[in-house]
């Protein structure tokens, strides 16, 4: 079994952090909203909320 | 872009700074950048070290004792080796040889004092010999390794006819014998002894042992025996039966490869050999200046080593301190899962780890910077620090999204009203935090004091990585999507915590948890009072009980009752006040006296060498067995036994000029309460005899301390108001110049001062005592004899004063002191300042009660468990304590800044509070929740210390909040304080202003 040391441990956490980003960056959030999309389609009523209230929001950056 | 919209009147300056925070955001955070970056690389330099002398009160009488006489007479750093056979005895060839050997090797370990090591294979161990002619002398036990049997029974003859060896170094039933080595401290590096250790004393003696006795090849001799220099270890000698002469080899054969590599230590090839186990290692010797090759298998040893002592012990915390890295990995990778499933989204997991790095390159860098390092048994605090730092970086998340809905999804005004919104409680926990950690600087124990200024400044920097980076860094991100937002308040977490809310807040919610919390209290205050200062337990608390530490101190204990030095100095006025009789059966005395203590083992001092030298001198005859009566034959014993001795190895029983030696006294274990009744009798016994010595006897009596008995028999000359005792022998008649009758004491006198002491009872008496005649030989006395007040002096009798105290015992006596006499204010000072900070920050006397209180509660109940489970408070458990104490306040602040801020709004108590713990709550629950998750994997330790300290913590954070989350709000509730019901007034809605 490998021995962590400072610097693996350091690796270790540091690619772990990079994974989780990247992992609801590009899979989970696309996935979310397709799987909120077709529940609000089979009638879901939360999520159809949920998407309308989500798409009328008008996010201002500045 | 500037505020071009209203805010509150009361936070008006916080949005201004939030704002110009963003305005400035690039400069700011160059600078913080730059500084993190110098701060981050002098954290790279740290490295876990541990400095013993750190650990001690410096300023505490004993530890300047143990300070000046360590040197000669032993230290606290000692460690313990015995040798132990299982069947049969010691006293055969090979097993004296081994201890020979291993001797040689223990001397050789790096830091060890070449003077202090006890064994019966160390040429300071002596015992007397008649040589021809009737004259004695004092030789080594062993001069060199027993060749025959014969010469094996010579030594157990010595052995058994030595006083300071047989039941000291050697166990009474012949089976075990111990090699005691004492350690400079300057040059203590547990590592490497630790290492060393194994490498040299234990594996070649023990599962690397092949039955012979090797050597190193010197590189003068190494062309003559046609080897390499610089490589080669000469078979010396091959024992009977050995696993190396069974593999082919025969002596005087050069090993010189052992696996194919160059072999050039002794301890390499034994090494090599454990490790290969039953296969066998391939070795290459030459023998004649002819190579050959053989296999060598170990056999083992008859001998097992068990090996004890503060040295061994820290060596084994700093071998399992690398546990650290997996508790980091686990506990890291599983905050962001629980973040990210929490916030649904990866910026909220990102952003407390920034607040928590950037707080520790700078806390890390400075305990660089101001020249300190990492003691392995306090990883536990960085990690506590960094808890911290995330936990207020999640408030401040949790509440960016809620103003980013709140704020018609503008990230800008929603970045800056969480700055300004939590601005108050943030930097009121950091600072009560901060200034909680700053009152550890009472205890005068440098390692204390630095780890209060590190953890300060660490705690301090917060403020730069949490509060003064969040709206920029907050700005630098992409805004969050807000279906991620919604989604967070209408996940099954925020409706258990409504859920929990409505019970909480119900008429009987609020009943059961006043009922219990006063339930909690009460069994808490009766269960605390069993809390021990210094260690609870015999085993050091600092590894698991079956650690192989703890499994040899315990054997070694039970073999030869007590390995723990307790080193009390006998200071003489005068060169040669050892040779006085008096003086050493004051010694005899006091040994005699403290063993009967259930927790002393056994003692040993130059008295036991007096009486055994005349017992020798006087062909064995026990009733010679005693101290002489005279100073010249005391100094001529003395002189039989350490002339031919250099003062290398006279020093560790008496300094040169024979003014100073010692009683050492081997405790059983370093349990606080057998230290302080061991301590306690210690001081008894000298007080007692310098009165004994005086003619009186004075007893406690009301609020002080009274002659009670004068003795006929003494008599005083005096000169002026001086007064010196006359000893009389037996049937002498009254010398002229005495003073009559007359005497300094009389019955019932009342002794004031000693010195400039006041004398209040028996214990402050002792210490009087003690100061005073350490000082000097004259000792002033202040007496009430009949209200008045009388002044004398008296030239004291005796030649030497017994000090307390060094060793192991005497330095964790005056820790223990230390701690007591501060642990009280520490903790009213702890409490204090955060009431303080309350104070500010409510501007309301009654704030700090509010908020005190069920953190009051909860310090009882850890104080509690702590007692329960024989947790002590010593100087490692303190900071982590005094640390723990702040965790609740923080839980706390935000819930009660949270009410003020609803009443504001709603102006009804009851729904602000509900507001509170549905929006602050739920985020201090998940804080909660994570960092006592986070924290239990301390547990997985192999270092019980920290172990016990994480599951102590995360008991302590798990009890702070569920007192932030019932007692507060409905304490709030029940009482509806001032501070919160005037900001009711103001609920027609806040004064807005723009700015």
């Amino acid at each position: 079994m490998i021995k962590l040391t400072f610097w693996n441990s350091i690796v270790i956490v540091v690619g772990f952090s990079f994974l989780v980003v990247f992992m609801d960056e590009y899979m989970l959030k696309p996935w979310r909203e397709k799987r909120w999309e077709k529940q609000a389609a089979s009638g879901d009523k939360d999520k159809q909320e949920l998407l309308k209230l989500a798409r009328s929001a008008k996010v201002v950056e500045e | 872009m500037a505020i071009d919209y209203e805010v509150p009147r009361d936070k008006r300056l916080l949005y201004w700074v939030g704002d110009k925070l963003i305005d400035y955001r690039h400069p700011v955070s160059l600078i913080v950048l730059a500084v993190t970056g110098v701060f981050a690389y002098w954290s790279m330099q740290l490295h876990l070290e541990t400095s013993f002398g750190d650990l001690l009160p410096q300023t505490h009488p004993y530890v300047q004792i143990h300070n000046r006489f360590s040197k000669d007479f032993g230290g606290a750093n000692n460690i313990v080796m015995m040798a132990e056979v299982e069947e049969g005895n010691l006293f055969n060839v090979e097993n004296l040889a081994q201890i020979y050997m291993m001797t040689e090797e223990v001397d050789r370990i790096y830091g060890v004092n070449h003077s202090q090591i006890d064994s019966i294979g160390h040429r300071t161990t002596r015992h007397l010999k008649v040589a021809a002619a009737g004259t004695l002398r004092s030789e080594p036990v062993m001069i060199d390794m027993p060749r025959t049997e014969p010469d094996a029974a010579e030594v157990r003859r010595i052995v058994h006819n030595s006083e300071n060896v047989f039941g000291i170094l050697v166990s009474l039933d012949d089976r075990a014998a111990i090699i005691r080595a004492n350690f400079i401290e300057g040059r203590l590096d547990y590592r490497r002894i630790f290492e060393e250790m194994n490498d040299r004393v234990i594996t070649p003696f023990t599962t690397g042992w092949v039955g012979a006795q090797m050597v190193d090849v010197d590189p003068d001799r190494a062309e003559a025996l046609k080897v390499e220099k610089g490589t080669g270890v000469l078979v010396k000698r091959l024992f009977k039966d050995s696993a190396a002469g069974a593999s082919g080899l025969k002596e005087n054969d050069v090993i010189v490869t052992v696996a194919g590599a160059k072999v050039q230590h002794r301890y390499e090839i034994a090494d090599a050999v454990a490790k290969a186990g039953d296969a066998g290692v391939q070795i290459g010797y030459v023998r004649a200046g002819a190579p050959g090759t053989a296999n060598l298998t170990g056999h083992g040893s008859k001998l097992k080593i068990w090996s004890a002592g503060e040295p061994r012990l820290y060596g084994w915390v700093y071998n399992y301190a690398d546990d650290v890295f997996f508790i980091l990995v686990v506990t890291y990778c599983l905050e962001w899962v629980l973040r990210w499933m929490y916030f649904h989204d990866w910026r909220g997991a990102l952003r407390p780890t920034i607040t928590g790095l950037i707080a520790a390159f700078w806390g890390l860098g400075f305990i660089h910077l101001i020249g300190l390092a990492l003691d392995p048994l306090m990883l536990v605090v960085p990690f506590l620090i960094t808890a911290r730092a995330v936990s207020h970086a999640i408030q401040m998340h949790d509440r960016y999204y809620e103003e980013f809905e709140r704020c018609g999804w503008n990230k800008r005004r929603a970045i800056v009203a969480s700055f300004a919104e939590l601005f108050v409680p943030t930097f009121s926990g950091i600072a009560t935090d901060a200034f909680g950690v700053l009152v550890i600087l009472l205890v005068p124990v440098i390692m204390l004091q630095k780890l209060a200024i590190t953890a300060s400044w660490w705690i301090l920097a917060i403020t730069i990585s949490e509060m003064m980076l969040n709206p920029i860094v907050y700005y630098y991100l992409k805004a969050p999507e807000p279906e991620l937002v919604i989604l967070r308040e209408r996940g099954g977490f925020r409706t258990a915590i409504n859920k929990f809310t409505a019970v909480l807040l119900s008429k009987s919610g609020m009943a059961i948890t006043v009922v219990s919390w006063s339930v909690a209290a009460i069994v808490g205050i009766y269960l605390m009072r069993d809390l021990t200062i210094g260690d609870p337990a015999a085993a050091s608390p600092l590894l698991w009980l079956d650690s192989p530490y703890n499994t040899s101190h315990s054997r070694i204990q039970g073999k030869f009752g007590g390995v723990e030095p307790l080193i009390v100095v006998a200071e003489g006025y005068d060169k040669n006040a050892m040779k006085d009789p008096h003086t050493l059966k004051t010694m005899e005395h006091f040994q005699r006296y403290l063993e009967r203590d259930p927790g002393v083992g056994y003692s040993f001092s130059l008295a036991d060498i007096l009486r055994a030298v005349n017992s020798v001198f006087h062909e064995l005859e026990p009733k010679w067995g005693v101290i002489p009566s005279n100073w010249v034959d005391v100094g001529g014993l003395f002189f039989i036994f350490f002339s031919g001795s250099p003062p290398t190895e006279t020093a560790k029983y008496v300094s040169t000029d024979f003014s100073t030696a010692h009683v050492t006294f081997f405790c059983r274990d370093h349990k606080g309460g057998n230290i302080r009744r061991i301590i306690g009798r210690s001081k008894e016994f000298i007080t007692d005899t310098q009165f004994d010595d005086l003619g009186i006897e004075v007893a406690q009596e009301g609020d002080g301390v009274v002659v009670k008995n004068v003795s006929p028999e003494q008599f005083w000359n005096k000169r002026e108001t001086s007064w010196s005792p006359i000893h009389l022998v037996p049937g002498a008649s009254i010398p002229a110049d005495a003073a009559g009758k007359d005497t300094p004491f009389h019955v019932g006198d009342k002794i004031v001062m000693v010195g400039q002491t006041k004398v209040k009872n028996m214990d402050t008496l002792h210490d009087a005592m003690s100061d005073e005649s350490g000082r000097s030989k004259v000792l002033g006395f202040t007496l009430d004899r009949g209200g008045k007040e009388i002044e004398t002096t008296i030239n004291a009798p005796w030649k030497a004063v017994l000090k307390l105290a060094g060793g192991l015992i005497g330095v964790l006596a005056a820790a223990n002191e230390e701690l007591v006499s501060n642990d009280l204010l520490m903790n009213f000072l702890g409490f204090f300042s955060i009431y303080l900070i309350m104070l500010f920050t409510y501007r309301s006397w009654a704030a700090g009660i509010y908020l005190l209180l069920p953190l009051i509660i909860s310090n009882i109940i850890v104080n509690a468990y702590m007692a329960v489970e024989h947790i002590g408070v010593n100087v490692q458990t303190l900071p982590l304590v005094t640390v723990g104490v702040g965790f609740g306040i923080d839980y706390g602040l935000y819930i009660v800044s949270r009410i003020i801020e609803e009443i504001r709004i709603r102006g009804d108590l009851l729904d602000s509070v509900r507001e509170a713990m549905e929006t602050s709550g739920k985020a201090v629950t998940f804080t909660a929740v994570t960092m006592i998750i986070s924290t239990l994997f301390w547990v997985t330790s192999n270092i019980r210390f920290n172990a016990e300290m994480g599951l102590l913590l995360a008991i302590w954070m798990g009890i702070s909040y569920v007192g932030s989350q019932t007692l507060l709000p409905v304490l709030v509730l029940l009482f509806k304080p001032r501070f919160i019901m005037k900001e009711a007034e103001h609920h027609e809605g806040r004064e807005m202003v723009r700015i």
